[in-house]
């Protein structure tokens, strides 16, 4: 025990802290500048000095640590002085010029001049000019008003470790900068305008728009754009967002956001939202009523229904819409309408892998906690950059780098490339290969415990390769040895599975073989997940097999509790899937589709097949916020209401259930109506005699019919409270049976001629509604192609050129972008762009064990577009 | 040797690739005289450092030059001992002979001249360097029979 005194208080410490620390902790408040909480101390801005008796000088708090004994003042008249005079040097070169920068109100230095002093400097030389940089366009740098405290770089460096700047020059001369000393070429994360005590970076985005005390109202909610659900806090002006910004000490993100959280939100207030209803009139889409267009859709979906049976109705839900939405579109597909064609664009990945996974291991296996990451001593990264799907996780990955943990990549590294010892990067679709060898080598250094005996049999069925049949997957069987022996010697290890380890056939075998892995080492695993809400839509039934809760619809007992609970008939034989529901529209089977918060047509492979299928349904409605590339084939449009405009719930790839709040209301607000009222609305015109006044009526009825959400009411969700397994019972007993493709097998590595056309995932983008926010067009405009440059000298193409690729399915033309850490024989376009589905030239097949969609005859003629 | 090899086998001689870095500046900076955005971006590259790290490093020492510098520079030094001992009337006649202002390069890029602090020559003071080469005891008479050898 340590006991020091401060200011005459008697402080006890468990542990050493700084004496800055101790002292907060005794509710004693010492001014800083330099220091904040998470980065490392500085020591540079002396403001934070205090006494310390038997110490002849001042010291800086935030440095120095507390021993037994101390006696500490911090508030005297000498170190009154020394902070005046500290001041003092610091407004030597700054420019006063508060009456038009935007940080007067929050500046710690304006707050700290107006506390201490000085009323007037001494130094009659000029002050230093350095003209503001606008050459960035998120992000303004006033270098004339910079103290130097290196919070920015601390956190550029530490936190976010993107290390994207420093300070150049050195004395009165020395500017915080990008290495471009104009542009960025960062990670965009804004973090250093969270940490800049004074105007020196930051963002364009609503510059000379409001001060500070002009923020009318603070919404706490969850950020919309990743499966992280990072908390955030909206601050608004009159019904508009001013800014985005996050808090410490509110949600796991610790004040921490990517560029999409902090930068992204403007798509809703772009004036492209839908105004009014749309119906097909004459072939064209007419602006008509809510009453028209509800009612028509009711209709339409009840004649289909007595026709043709419910099987003839299908919905598609969405993981960026809550969880009250997606269990309402449950509730009309499966006890109004009577139907289990419902699934989501979680297809494509998250949700054939989850449940496959929790199949071997049992429910709830993925649900680990994103900050513990941290903790762990070892990180195994399979399937996708993480740093770039899901980006605060990502940097959990790097603190794990940070504190002498390993990380060990499969495939690209991408925003990990730093923080990798050595690269692992197979020849595409050869993963499954270079896997069951790691999982062989693992298997003699880490003899399976018994655990799992179905699993543990599989392990005994599976094929090893042998070094010469690694020959074609480019990874050598050194590479191999190493991976294993740095997976072995991680004693808290984490797996993190990415979609590309899914979308691909035998998707079954690699998510067995990670999940091995995982076994094997005793790891946490968690699933890389692009929508937010992808788990929420899963855990509210919007499975074709799946009611809510995780229930298997055609287990009788689940079946009869769920009908028991709201009083109304399920379907006893499980539903359609996305693509046998695509399938089905191509056939005829399925008449009428509902699409909700999603753009299959943009989304999905083979565009064209979506695109013909969807047009042969005898009803198509779409419910979104925006005229979607899917919305304009649809019979119906209904407006929905965006992000900040909706309250519910989200759960998160952690399964942490998060409140979402509205933040814009009023004039302001768009036309749409939330989406669980238009289907609750639907659903009462069809016969369901509920009403529902309120989300919470909505989130009531969950809570009842769904055995894990029991009692967990919303207020139980504040703080980040409501983590796995709530206080519901998980659905035990169901794993241990399963399939895998191709154990005793080795498959054939393709080498075809064309290179392979991948779906670039950026960080800059999300899906198709970060297309409509201009902050992050502006900072990554466009598509490009990207491919390495030696497949570009093949093809005669260089950086800059434009290129088209093509297939029998499409044609895009791009900007080439050449990148030495491509693979080879592979370009990427993100699916992002109006105009340029990338995804629309894949095409696709389903994997027959785990249901996932899989890219198959995705290769490109690659040539040079003459001008 | 590729200048990246050379680096690379640099920084063998380092505890770690940080250590390597101001050496690896002067390998970069002795090919062109001064290191452009490029040669900042070949360091960062071959030691796998962040660019903003390796331009935040170059620009503090003043023995690191960020614009382009005449095939051979001059550092002449003017404190305390050698302006007592006539170093700034060298500058003078440095600047009448080749039209070279302090800070400056001449027209054909033959020169750069540099003003340098303390060069540790006080004893045979006034002296400067030329490029790596040491020259003391300067005076009016000696010092372009110096520089003449500097094509």
């Amino acid at each position: 025990m340590i006991k020091v005194t401060i200011d005459g208080r008697d402080v006890e410490l468990e542990h050493p802290v700084t004496v800055l620390e101790a002292a907060r902790k005794a509710g004693i408040e010492i001014p800083t500048l330099c220091y904040f909480e998470g980065l490392s101390p500085f020591g540079g801005c002396r403001l934070c000095l205090v006494e310390v008796e038997k110490l002849p000088k001042l010291q800086t708090s935030c440095t120095l640590m507390t021993a037994d004994g101390m006696v500490v003042r911090t508030e005297t008249e000498q170190i009154r002085a020394a902070r005046r005079s500290m001041l003092e040097f610091l407004l030597i070169n700054h420019p006063l010029d508060c009456p038009y920068c935007d940080k007067a109100g929050e500046c710690e230095l304006q707050d700290l001049v107006a506390r201490y002093g000085p009323e007037a400097g001494r130094f009659a030389e000029g002050k230093r000019r350095h003209p503001e940089s606008f050459d960035d366009p998120i992000i303004v740098r006033n270098m004339e008003r910079c103290v130097l405290c290196t919070r920015c770089i601390r956190m550029c460096s530490e936190l976010q470790a993107s290390y994207s700047i420093s300070v150049t020059g050195r004395g009165s001369h020395s500017f915080v900068e990008p290495f471009s000393g104009g542009r960025y070429d960062c990670e965009y994360c804004g973090n250093c305008l969270t940490v800049c005590p004074v105007g020196a970076i930051m963002s364009r985005l609503h510059r000379h728009s409001y001060r500070p005390w002009f923020v009318e109202k603070e919404t706490e909610t969850v950020c919309g754009f990743c499966g992280v659900g990072c908390s955030m806090v909206l601050q608004m002006r009159e019904n508009s967002i001013i800014r985005a910004i996050p808090r410490r000490g509110v949600g796991f993100n610790e004040g921490l956001l990517c560029a999409r959280g902090r930068f992204g939100y403007e798509y809703v207030e772009g004036g492209e939202e839908l105004t009014t209803p749309l119906m097909r009139v004459d072939g064209e889409l007419r602006q008509v009523s809510w009453e028209e267009a509800l009612s028509f859709t009711a209709r339409r979906l009840g004649e289909i229904r007595d026709e043709f049976g419910g099987g003839a109705v299908g919905a598609v839900a969405s993981g960026r819409c809550t969880n009250e939405d997606n269990y309402m579109l449950q509730k009309l597909m499966r006890f109004v309408i009577g139907s289990n064609n419902i699934d989501s664009a979680a297809r494509n990945y998250y949700a054939p892998a989850q449940i496959y996974l929790e199949r071997i291991f049992g429910q709830g296996i993925t649900a680990n906690l994103i900050p513990g990451i941290a903790n762990s001593d070892g990180v195994f990264v399979a399937g996708g950059d993480p740093t770039a799907i899901n980006p605060i996780l990502g940097l959990k990955i790097r603190a794990v780098w940070r504190s002498g943990g390993r990380v060990v990549v499969l495939g690209v590294p991408g925003g990990l490339k730093r923080f990798v010892p050595y690269e692992l990067i197979p020849v595409p679709y050869s993963e499954e290969i270079v896997l069951s060898a790691i999982v062989g080598r693992l298997l003699e250094r880490k003899p399976p415990g018994g655990a799992n005996a179905a699993l543990e049999a599989k392990l005994r069925d599976l094929r090893i390769p042998s070094d010469d049949e690694l020959g074609s997957t480019g990874v050598s069987p050194e590479d191999v040895a190493r991976v294993s022996e740095d997976l072995s010697s991680m004693s808290t290890p984490v797996v993190v599975i990415g979609p590309d380890m899914v979308q691909r056939r035998r998707a079954s075998k690699s998510l067995f073989l990670l999940g091995a892995i995982a076994y094997l080492t005793n790891a946490r695993i968690f699933l890389l997940a692009d929508r937010p809400n992808y788990q929420g839509l899963l855990d509210m039934g919007c499975l074709p097999e799946l009611l809510p809760g995780g229930r298997p619809v055609e287990l009788e007992m689940f079946r009869h509790k769920a009908e028991e609970a709201l009083g109304m008939k399920v379907p006893e034989q499980r539903g359609l899937n996305l693509f046998e529901m695509i399938d089905g529209a191509e056939s005829g089977r399925l008449k009428a589709l509902y699409v909700m918060g999603e753009n299959p047509v943009f989304n999905l492979p083979d565009g064209v097949r979506v695109e013909k299928a969807l047009g042969s349904l005898d009803l198509l409605v779409v419910q979104d916020v925006h005229l979607t590339e899917t919305a304009r084939l649809a019979d119906v449009v209904l407006p929905a209401t965006a992000w900040p405009e909706k309250e519910g719930t989200y759960t998160n790839l952690e399964r942490r259930l998060q409140r979402v709040r509205k933040a814009r209301r009023g004039k302001m607000a768009s036309y749409g109506r939330e989406d669980w009222r238009i289907l609750a609305d639907i659903a009462g015109r069809l016969g369901m005699t509920k009403t529902y006044q309120r989300v919470e009526d909505v989130w009531e009825e969950v809570m009842h019919v769904s055995a894990l959400h029991t009692g967990l009411g919303y207020e139980e969700m504040d703080g980040g409270r409501a983590l796995w397994p709530y206080y519901g019972e998980p659905l035990r007993g169901m794993e241990g049976d399963f399939t895998v493709e191709g154990l005793d097998g080795l498959p054939e590595v393709p080498a075809p001629e064309r290179p392979y056309l991948m779906i670039e995932r950026p960080l800059y983008h999300s899906g198709t509604f970060s297309r409509r926010s201009k902050a992050l067009l502006a900072i990554q405009p466009g598509p490009y192609l990207k491919m390495n440059p030696e497949l570009a000298r093949r093809h005669g193409l260089t950086g800059g050129d434009k290129a088209r690729i093509s297939n029998g399915r499409g044609v895009l033309e791009l900007e080439v972008r050449l990148d030495d850490d491509m693979p080879d024989n592979q370009v990427h376009v993100a699916n992002t762009f109006e105009g340029f589905a990338a995804m629309r030239l894949a095409g696709f097949g389903t994997d027959p064990v785990t249901g996932a969609l899989y890219m198959d005859d995705n290769t490109v003629r690659v040539e040079k577009v003459l001008r | 040797m590729d200048i990246m090899d050379e680096i690379r086998d640099l920084s063998r001689k380092y505890p770690d690739r940080r250590g390597a870095l101001l050496p690896a500046l002067y390998v970069v900076q002795k090919e062109a005289g001064w290191l452009s955005q490029e040669a900042l971006d070949t360091v960062s590259r071959a030691l796998n450092l962040p660019q903003a790290t390796v331009k935040g490093v170059a620009t503090f020492y003043a023995m690191y030059k960020h614009r382009p510098m005449g095939r051979h520079l001059i550092q002449l030094c003017t404190n305390v001992a050698c302006m007592i001992m006539g170093a700034e009337r060298l500058v003078d006649l440095i600047s009448g002979r080749y039209g070279l202002e302090p800070g400056g390069t001449t027209d054909d890029g033959r020169f750069s001249l540099v003003i340098m602090e303390c060069i540790g020559a006080c004893d045979r003071a006034p002296a400067m360097l030329v490029d790596t080469d040491f020259h003391a005891d300067l005076t009016a008479d000696n010092i372009f029979e110096i520089l003449e050898k500097y094509e």
